[in-house]
């Protein structure tokens, strides 16, 4: 506890660094979460409500429906992949300029 | 002290264990009706032509090799036992026990959070359904998947970041911890203990339809297994069981798909040609779950497996289960307590990113699984063993390794046997540290001692608690047999969707949130959720059951009307329903009703918007100027780590 007074904690919410991170972060986290949840959402919507997109045959017998859910599946490892590039690269390094600047 | 203790548990485990599976011996067969897994209520809702079918077919079972299956078990206990005295020595302090002292690395943590996900109910549950009811099945497996999007992009790094040990910690930075931390613990052990009943009667139900072994036997002894790995190994034992169960799943899955592919030469389009093309499939859909007794003329039986509907009728309820998984997996305390065992932000990340490679790849090789063992077992010898289907991985095993009898398959058997085991150790391992950490940690340490305790208490405490919870379980097991647990399950996740996760995203995000609007979110976001699962479809209602009772008594007499005289099995089928028409023609459900008010069987399209809706409300209802005046703080803590070290002293 006694350390930790010694943080100013509205004196680094101030700093310009960590706002231009804050926002960076929001920004992407959000956008791409509602952005992925829609998606992920289409699946009940379609399957429920217009099945007959799903039976629509694409190579032999494998229809939309089953290649739609295989999507899911790639959007996901995408979407997570992507963020994970992006918070390496640029969070990470925010993160780090906010830190020594501090120092 | 503490090691001797440890060691003389594994003494005892290994020459108890296998006598107790051993004195079990004579019973094995009694093949149990409900299903061990937990994922949905197939085997209520298996069609009653299907029911007539099974009863009609030879008695099947699945029957391992006790002497096998009871050595791989031995294995599984010593193996994990070794890891619970190595784990002991190295828990002294509470983070020890708790996050096992910050120091799972996060390639480590991603296969322990995988393994969390990886239970009996996917391995086991979900290839059944796909194998009875093809692709609606597969759909079950796009929600845990996309789960970890929400806990990756909202949940993970702040909650690294911002907390400690317990959602309590999380949410008690900016206002009146005390009265946070109670309702806080109070929702974590709600959760944790639904999921944990729920499991643990699978568990019970499991072993008794594998091996034979009593219910209360295997209740007693997966409990006392699972209290010996927290009270003396903590997280660090609860993880590394965790580990090396989700690798020995993911092998075991990992053989079996590939086995299944290479049947079809590795080509996609044979595969599913072969499913569409086979006549036990064709005759399936139609007879037992379209229930054509005549065959609509052109209609593609086989594709119409591949087409969605079979299984899922309700829109609504989908997405309604959609929104569950996609918030409520985010706010399983057991989940959450996950990220702090990593040392930073960067570890928690990585550790979501390979948890999710991780399951999407179990779950695309158990739909595969799935859509094998309908292709070469067939649905209806699948059906005959277990309504719920349940059986269906184990089933395929041991064809692929041989068939029934051969060593091969006996050997493949056993071991996926023996997963499905450790599967469910781990799994109510870390449910039982969830629980005692919020008992322990919030209520205990922070509430009652004002967070003045020592290491060395707080430790003594979190093992006393971990005890008394694990005892519980055990107890509530023991007393749940009989129940419907599917509801368990449902509320659980519901509870965690509705109260938790609208109460931790606003915490770190929103500035003017405070004490109100946590405990408002809470308590509404829970109530909600439980009292509409209370009275929703997933509860067992007498009345129908009564009625569905009665449908069989008719059909059979109708039978011996005619002339036809009843097998043992439908005169056993007979009498058995007639008792249960007369149990529960005039029984009403838990709340008195005789049918379910609310439509859905899962709460979230409801109760989440209602749960954030209060926590909104509570919270600017009862402004509170210090929680917006400290909110820089958490601001800054869950978005750069800053104070991270010294959260150990907060």
């Amino acid at each position: 506890m006694a350390e930790n007074d010694n943080v100013s904690w509205e004196a680094i919410a101030g700093n310009s660094k960590f706002i231009e991170l804050k926002n960076k972060k929001r920004n992407f986290l959000f956008s791409w979460w509602i952005v992925s949840t829609i998606y992920y959402l289409l699946l009940p919507v379609i399957s429920g409500y217009f099945p007959e997109t799903f039976n629509v045959k694409v190579i032999g017998p494998i229809n939309f429906g089953y290649l739609f859910i295989l999507s899911q599946f790639v959007v996901a490892i995408g979407v997570a992949a992507y963020y994970a590039h992006v918070a390496n690269k640029d969070f990470d390094r925010l993160t780090k300029q906010l830190i020594d600047a501090l120092k | 002290m503490k090691n001797k203790i440890a060691a003389l548990t594994i003494a005892v485990s290994l020459c108890v264990s296998p006598l107790v599976f051993a004195a079990a011996a004579p019973a094995v067969g009694t093949a149990a009706a409900a299903p061990a897994a937990s994922i949905a209520a197939p085997a209520k809702s298996a069609p009653a032509a299907a029911t007539a079918k099974a009863a009609e077919a030879p008695a099947a079972k699945v029957t391992p090799n006790r002497g096998i299956t009871i050595g791989m078990f031995a294995i599984i206990i010593a193996v994990t036992m070794g890891v619970v005295v190595w784990a002991a020595k190295k828990t002294q302090t509470a983070a020890d026990f708790y996050t096992a002292g910050g120091g799972i690395t996060g390639f480590q943590n991603g296969w322990a959070i995988a393994g969390d996900y990886m239970s009996a109910a996917s391995f086991l549950g979900m290839s059944g359904l796909i194998s009875l009811y093809g692709i609606d099945g597969f759909m079950y497996a796009v929600g845990p998947m996309f789960s970890f999007i929400a806990i990756l992009l909202v949940i993970a790094e702040p909650c690294r970041n911002a907390g400690k040990y317990t959602l309590g910690d999380i949410l008690s930075f900016r206002s009146s911890p005390k009265i946070v931390r109670g309702v806080a613990a109070l929702s974590t052990v709600t959760v944790s203990i639904f999921y944990l009943i729920a499991q643990m009667v699978g568990a019970g139900k499991l072993m008794q339809m594998l091996l034979g072994i009593p219910y209360r036997v295997s209740v007693i002894g997966v409990g006392a297994l699972m209290v010996a790995y927290v009270v003396f190994g903590g997280m660090k034992a609860t993880t590394w069981v965790q580990i090396i169960k989700a690798s020995l799943l993911m092998g075991a899955t990992t053989v079996l798909c590939i086995l299944v592919a290479a049947k079809a030469g590795f080509n996609p389009v044979t595969f599913f040609t072969d499913i569409v093309n086979s006549s036990a499939i064709q005759e399936h859909v139609r007879m037992n779950v379209l229930k054509d007794v005549v065959p609509k003329d052109g209609f593609n039986y086989g594709q119409r497996f591949l087409e969605p509907g079979l299984f899922l009728k309700s829109p609504l309820d989908q997405i309604s289960l959609g929104i569950a998984w996609a918030l409520g997996a985010a706010g399983l305390p057991h989940i959450l307590m996950r990220f702090f065992t990593v040392p930073s932000a960067k570890e928690a990340r990585k550790s979501i990113i390979i948890a999710l490679f991780l399951n999407s790849s179990f779950f695309f090789m158990i739909s595969i699984i799935g859509f094998g063992a309908a292709l070469y077992l067939t649905p209806q010898s699948i059906l005959a063993v277990d309504k719920g289907g349940n059986m269906a991985t184990l089933l395929l095993a041991q064809h692929m390794g041989g068939g029934a009898g051969s060593l091969g398959g006996d050997i493949f058997l056993a071991f996926i046997c023996a997963v499905a085991f450790a599967t469910i150790l781990a799994v109510v391992s870390g449910l039982v540290l969830a629980a005692s950490a919020a008992i322990a940690h919030d209520v205990y340490v922070n509430i009652i001692k004002d967070g003045k305790a020592d290491q060395h208490l707080q430790v003594k405490v979190a093992r006393v608690t971990s005890l008394f919870v694990g005892t519980s379980a055990i107890l509530m097991g023991l007393a749940a047999e009989k129940e419907n647990v599917v509801a368990l399950v449902a509320l659980a996740f519901a509870v965690a969707a509705s109260g938790n996760f609208p109460v931790i995203m606003l915490s770190l995000f929103w500035k003017k949130f405070n004490t109100a609007g946590i405990v408002s979110g809470l308590v509404v976001g829970t109530v909600v959720a439980l009292s509409l699962v209370v009275v929703s479809p997933v509860m067992t209602y007498p009345k129908k059951v009564a009625a569905d009772a009665r449908k069989v008594v008719e059909t059979l007499e109708k039978k011996v009307a005619g002339g036809a005289v009843l097998t043992d099995k439908e005169a056993k089928t007979l009498e058995k329903s007639k008792v249960d028409y007369e149990k529960n023609k005039d029984g009403t459900s838990m709340v008195g009703l005789d049918k379910p008010i609310f439509p859905l069987k899962n709460p979230g399209i409801v109760s989440v918007p209602l749960g954030f809706l209060a926590a909104v409300i509570g919270c600017l209802l009862f402004r509170d100027r210090r929680a917006e005046e400290m909110f820089a703080e958490i601001d800054v803590r869950q978005n750069t780590g800053i104070g991270i070290a010294k959260a150990s002293d907060h």
